[in-house]
């Protein structure tokens, strides 16, 4: 039995715990992550962020904090090449960040020819001394390949006060020639404020063009397009900077960022902050050589994901995400008037739509520089500026997006013909019009406009259970069981299911106690 | 010594300034201001008032989806049951989407808070209101404060005026999640009428001991405090 506790603090401040059910992966593989967050971060959201050797971030994942834990998936990319990664785990206004190396395989090359890894030379977390916690009974040194196993785990009476939270277990493949090391960094949080942990935070800054200084009074605008779309907007200060946070929203997400002056129509240049290089709060790193057993057991890795793949053998199936909680009308209020061109003759282009169903609303293309006006409802006479143009939800600045789409691709308009205000945004009306099958690819972004799409917070997923043992297709699982909230017991009963994959393997149990400490204890077993 | 105490000055300063410029306080009010609505224009002008404040004062909004703005100036528009904020910023009056306002709070002359929830009334008069809650418990009394545009004569004290006034007929109701809205009379017979007889008799003494003689809203709404305190059962 090893048994290893981690003491969670680095230097004095609790730190973040990251498990992950292995340490060596293939390239298209998906890695279950369990974070454990320090006391103090009571909820919110926490982001595991891959990064590469370079230091540059491959993918980030932001997970639901609850009970001071969260869990999750990151699935790797199949392009990514073969070398060593760190994953990394902190919140938005933490100042610890803890980070665990890990090698990834590309499933096309496999381990790179010259063999080279490299690995931190100096880990700066601090192992705490090795005390036994629990005992585990009715665990047997050898299983045969698709046998049934059971075994108990006894949890220490006293632990179980001590103990806060549920407790992670998982069932995997142990790779003893490959020892993947965790270590705590400092961090210097970009934002100090709590309520930064609330939601992603996408912030940039709004400059002049033409002198790059910070751009004051502009408003940006952040659209998520959608049926009932979501809109929010920022007004920027002396320093040009931004701030958006996006709450209860879940999966991945396309948004769309507009700058404009509102008052003077001066040209804007937004950007968004950069990503942060994770190399230069990094310890120094040594080279080594790839051993051959790991070699032998990486390429059997690969062959065995390969394989999985042809028979689409899914080892989680990740839930549907959550509907955010939307808003029961939209923000340019409860339209006055809907129209669904689709149930007129068929019209060619919007100025003909404009014509023959918009009633109060004159769209003209004169020339390539289409004009749009509406009438006001309550003064019975025509805006002097633009209304509002919606499409799927996102502001359109250049009319010629939109002058040429028919009545057939329009699914509906719905249109407010009085001078709406939502906040401190005023719009001489509003058509919004519905375009299912618009392809916001289409849409080009500028020094104004920019696109992106972004992971929310990650739905929840759950654990396949084993195959029925007398299939005839081969039972590929490198994780035979994965329970990352298990309510702590002090007799917890694990049953898994061996798979075709021979080898070693080890049963993890890990948790974190009252005060900040981390622990985990591990079983090895071998499948022959 | 003086030059050894502003170069140490210096020294931490200068140490300071990266990490200042390297943390952002994130701003109080990223979340910017989201009251929906469309300018208000006003009506043509009659006799009386449209407005049951005739200034903007002070008052907070809860809005349906749970965001609650205080701090703002507010104004209730009787006549049109609508709710009008001035926004500072843009420097317009802007009537509030009744459809995402919850409640709002006014504050008037003497500083007493009136507090007002949007509510579905049905029977009479039926849509969608804002009714100034005077007293909440399991029955819980309710005005609608609602003006008439009607006809008057058309010379005053002051000669020839509008022929169109403003008028009060405010509606008062009980209410009860169970079994909804029933209007009621501002007076003594009216309450009394919703009472067990034996109620009515301890009513009657409390009210005298009270000296509480129920001429008006404001009486008839601590002659209603004291049936909920003295627990007496309300039928209606």
């Amino acid at each position: 039995m090893l048994l290893v506790t981690l003491y969670g603090k680095a230097q004095g401040k609790e730190c973040f715990g990251l498990f992950t059910d292995r340490d060596l992966y293939t390239s298209g593989e998906t890695m279950l992550l369990k974070a454990f967050a320090p006391s103090a971060v009571q909820g919110g959201i926490l982001t595991v962020d891959l990064f590469n050797a370079k230091g540059e971030m491959i993918a980030s994942v932001p997970l639901q904090i609850s009970d001071n834990q969260a869990d999750g998936f990151l699935s790797l990319n199949d392009t990514l090449s073969s070398g060593s990664y760190l994953l990394r785990v902190l919140t938005q206004t933490s100042v610890t960040q803890t980070v665990k190396e890990l090698y990834i395989l590309n499933r096309f090359t496999g381990v790179t020819e010259s063999g080279i890894s490299f690995r931190p030379a100096a880990a700066i977390s601090t192992p705490d001394s090795i005390q036994p916690l629990f005992t585990v009974s009715g665990a047997e040194k050898n299983y045969k390949r698709r046998e049934k196993a059971h075994l108990t785990i006894h949890f220490p009476a006293d632990w179980m006060a001590l103990t806060e939270g549920p407790l992670c277990l998982y069932v995997a493949q142990a790779i003893p020639e490959y020892n993947a090391q965790t270590f705590v960094l400092n961090h210097k949080p970009k934002f100090s404020s709590n309520a930064g942990n609330e939601g992603i935070i996408i912030s940039g800054i709004a400059t002049d063009p033409a002198t790059s200084t910070p751009f004051k009074n502009g408003v940006i605008t952040l659209s998520v397009p959608d049926s009932l779309p979501r809109f929010n907007y920022y007004t920027t200060g002396e320093n040009g900077r931004f701030y958006f946070q996006l709450k209860d929203y879940h999966g991945r997400i396309s948004l769309v960022l507009n700058g404009n002056d509102p008052t003077n129509y001066r040209p804007m240049k937004i950007s968004l902050d950069k990503q942060e290089n994770l190399l230069s709060s990094l310890p120094p790193f040594k080279t080594g050589i790839f051993p051959p057993e790991l070699r032998k057991v990486a390429a059997k890795n690969v062959e065995a994901l390969n394989f999985s793949k042809i028979f689409k053998q899914q080892q989680i199936s990740v839930l549907p995400a959550k509907i955010s909680k939307t808003d029961a009308y939209p923000f340019y209020g409860v339209p006055e008037r809907v129209i669904y061109p689709k149930l007129f003759v068929d019209l060619s282009n919007f100025e003909e739509i404009s014509r023959e169903l918009l009633q109060g609303i004159k769209f003209r293309d004169n020339n390539h520089h289409p004009t749009f006006q509406i009438l006001n409802a309550q003064r019975n006479s025509f805006f002097t500026e633009q209304p509002l143009v919606l499409l799927n939800g996102v502001p359109v600045r250049n009319l010629n997006d939109i002058k040429d789409l028919g009545s057939r691709e329009i699914d509906r308009i719905e249109i407010s013909q009085y001078e709406r205000y939502f906040g401190n945004l005023r719009f001489s009306g509003v058509v919004a019009i519905y375009a299912p099958k618009f392809d916001f690819e289409g849409l080009k972004e500028s020094d104004d406009l920019i696109k992106l799409s972004l992971d929310a917070v990650q739905p929840r997923a759950v654990f396949n259970p084993a195959p029925n043992d007398q299939a005839k297709e081969p039972d590929l699982r490198q994780v035979l069981l994965w329970q990352p909230i298990l309510k702590p017991e002090t007799t917890i009963g694990v049953d898994f299911q061996t798979s075709d994959i021979i080898g070693k393997f080890r049963v993890v149990i890990s948790g974190k106690r009252r005060d900040g400490r981390l622990f985990f204890e591990e079983q090895s077993f071998e499948v022959n | 010594m003086r030059c050894k105490i502003w170069l140490v000055f210096t020294l931490f300063g200068l140490m300071a300034s990266p990490r200042l410029a390297a943390q952002e306080v994130l701003p109080g009010e990223w979340n910017a201001q989201k009251i929906k609505g469309i300018r208000f224009l006003p009506d043509a002008t009659y006799q009386g008032n449209p407005f049951l404040n005739d200034q903007f004062t002070s008052g907070e909004i809860n809005l349906a989806d749970g965001t609650k703005i205080s701090g703002i100036q507010l104004k209730y528009n009787n006549y049109r049951d609508e709710l009008i904020y001035y926004n500072n910023a843009v420097s317009t009056q802007i009537e509030v989407d009744k459809i995402s306002v919850k409640s709002f709070v006014l504050t008037d002359d003497k500083g007493d808070k009136h507090f007002y929830r949007k509510q579905t009334v049905t029977g009479y008069l039926p849509g969608e209101r804002y009714l100034e809650v005077l007293s909440e418990g399991e029955v819980t009394l309710l005005v609608h404060r609602k003006v008439l545009l009607l006809t008057c004569p058309v010379y005053g004290e002051v000669g020839k005026e509008k022929s169109m006034s403003y008028q009060e007929a405010f509606n008062y109701y009980l209410y009860n999640v169970k079994k909804g809205f029933e209007l009621i009379k501002p007076a003594k017979n009216s309450l009394f009428s919703k009472l067990d007889p034996s109620d009515q008799l301890l009513l009657r003494k409390i009210l005298r001991k009270n000296d509480l003689k129920i001429t008006d809203e404001e009486h008839f709404v601590k002659a209603w405090n004291l049936v909920l305190s003295n627990k007496m059962a309300i039928h209606f």
